[in-house]
């Protein structure tokens, strides 16, 4: 059920990341679990909890607002198959700490020079040209 | 439980080679046997380390020693192979079943940055969250925020570390930078420059262990107790190097340096006050900066005081990387742990030349990586 319906060509970057309509980026967020047992809230739709172990885990919406809790500027291009932009353009990425309780790794997009610790940012999911729906944090308007 | 002693030590020096591994890996393991006076026909069990090399590396490495019909088994756990592989060996002397035992890390790598797929899934590569430099730039930026720790800081230890590497003919760069050097060197990821990072290469370390009776038996000249052999694997979120996805707000697990440190500590009966000599994993230098801490050799936010003091060099009350460190030697993963161990051996022995620590005693050496890995090695004169 946290699986996005492809209606289209479109693919998540990553199974049981995300919620919403692929076809519909502003419908997308990130998909979250949370542990009966323990209270834990991890990444993606989840099984088990990786924290205790339990299988009575279910599955909630993550915010689409946090604070970059820590980042860095990438500045030499990823090696492998990096489909980020060509020429390689320095950029961000951060730990971005949501609301439920869960910091997650991700892009921050805008001016890499400009991030900061506790800076505001918000999920935006994008489209790439092959079809595959991945995300990055925006700073916050 | 039966006390382990190393009894020889060997190394094929760090650096990129046109040899194959079964070239170094078996130059290092006969220069062990050489060094502990025995013959390969003398060893009753073998385990190699390695993480880059294929499928039984061990055998085709060690096969060309002599044939035999010892067991023969590689050991993977990222950059801590070499601590899980040496405690596999302990392992078996402890146990009873073997008096002498071969442990040998070897590795040829690729250069650059690591090939993602070994730890990365598809979509972290391609959404390019699959540096290494980027997590451990990210722990590196919370702790500045947190305490204040500077570039500057992060800058001495990779200064001191290649300052160190100029005295250990193994490692691969053997170059004094200065600090503007160091600090005008290109970012990588911030905060964390080329000159304070560790690039992959090859090389080749090995000990032979054995039991105590056994080393007495044969009259071994110099033997060192491994007086703790840990490995272990973060718990949940107690780790954000990589590769991760995310981590937890809310859980507050030990990290793996701690948890191991705790554990070797409390199985060699002493603590950080007690070593002389640290070799520890500099993958970048702010990486160890918090091992500092992590092995309580200050309390948490302190690293950096640490070595503005100069606590950490050599003639320092807490001598940290004699070696140059993997910032100097660059780091061949399956071989790094036991090129520390040799170091150390080197080190109690009172062999290592300029770079020696006066009087060292006890010694450790520390390994941390992928997915929560980390091993470290206690050595006593
Ligand atoms: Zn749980």
């Amino acid at each position: 059920m946290t699986d996005s319906t492809p209606l289209s060509d479109f693919r998540p970057v990553r199974s049981g990341l995300m919620t919403g309509a692929l076809d519909d980026l502003a419908s997308v967020g990130l998909a979250g679990s949370r542990c009966r047992a323990c209270g834990e809230t991890t990444l993606g739709a989840n099984t088990l909890c990786p924290n205790c172990g339990s299988d009575d885990v279910f599955p909630i919406a993550l915010s689409d607002e946090g604070k970059v809790w820590t980042y860095t500027v990438v500045r030499y291009r990823p090696p492998g198959d990096y489909k980020g932009a060509e020429p390689f353009q320095p950029f961000a990425i951060g730990l971005v700490e949501l609301p439920e309780g869960l910091r997650v790794v991700a892009p921050v997009g805008g001016d890499p020079d400009a991030v900061r610790i506790g800076m505001t940012v918000r999920f935006t999911a994008r489209a790439r040209a092959d079809g595959v729906v991945e995300f990055v944090y925006n700073p916050a308007a | 439980m039966k006390d382990v002693v190393i009894i020889g030590a060997g190394i094929h020096a760090f650096g990129r080679f046109d040899k194959t591994a079964e070239e170094i890996g078996s130059h290092a393991a006969r220069m062990a046997l050489a060094d502990a006076g025995l013959a390969w026909s003398d060893i009753q069990a073998s385990y190699l380390s390695r993480m880059y090399l294929p499928a039984t590396s061990g055998a085709r490495i060690l096969r060309k020693l002599g044939g035999t019909d010892m067991p023969i088994v590689d050991i993977e756990a990222a950059c801590a192979s070499g601590g899980a592989a040496l405690r596999q060996g302990v392992l078996a002397i402890r146990s009873g079943e073997c008096d002498v035992v071969m442990v040998l890390g070897a590795e040829k790598m690729p250069r650059g940055f690591m090939d993602p797929r070994m730890i990365y899934a598809d979509w972290q590569i391609e959404m390019g969250l699959s540096l290494n430099p980027s997590y451990w730039s990210m722990r590196a930026m919370r702790h500045m925020h947190e305490y204040g720790t500077t570039d500057l800081q992060i800058a001495k230890i990779a200064y001191k570390n290649h300052r160190n590497s100029v005295h250990n003919p193994n490692a691969m760069y053997r170059k004094e930078f200065s600090l503007e050097e160091i600090l005008g060197s290109p970012l990588v990821c911030d905060p964390i420059r080329r000159l304070e990072i560790c690039a992959p290469d090859d090389g080749a370390a090995a000990v032979v262990i054995a039991s105590a009776d056994y080393a007495r038996k044969i009259g071994a000249r110099a033997p060192i107790t491994i007086a703790g052999s840990v490995h272990t694997i973060a718990r949940y979120s107690a780790d954000f190097r990589c590769p991760a996805d995310s981590m937890s707000a809310t859980a507050n697990n030990e990290g793996p340096t701690e948890v191991t440190a705790r554990k070797a500590y409390e199985q060699a009966g002493l603590g950080a006050e007690d070593v002389d000599c640290f070799e520890v994993q500099d993958t970048d230098a702010f990486c160890e900066l918090e091992i500092y801490e992590e092995l309580q050799m200050c309390p948490v936010g302190e690293g950096g005081r640490l070595i503005d003091e100069g606590v950490t060099e050599i003639t320092g009350k807490h001598p940290v990387n004699m070696s140059g460190g993997l910032i100097s030697k660059g780091e061949p993963v399956g071989a790094s742990h036991l090129g520390q161990v040799v170091e150390i051996v080197s080190q109690l022995r009172g062999e290592s030349g300029a770079r020696q620590v006066e009087g060292a005693r006890v010694g450790l050496a520390h390994v941390l990586g992928a997915g929560g890995n980390c091993a470290i090695t206690i050595l006593r004169k």
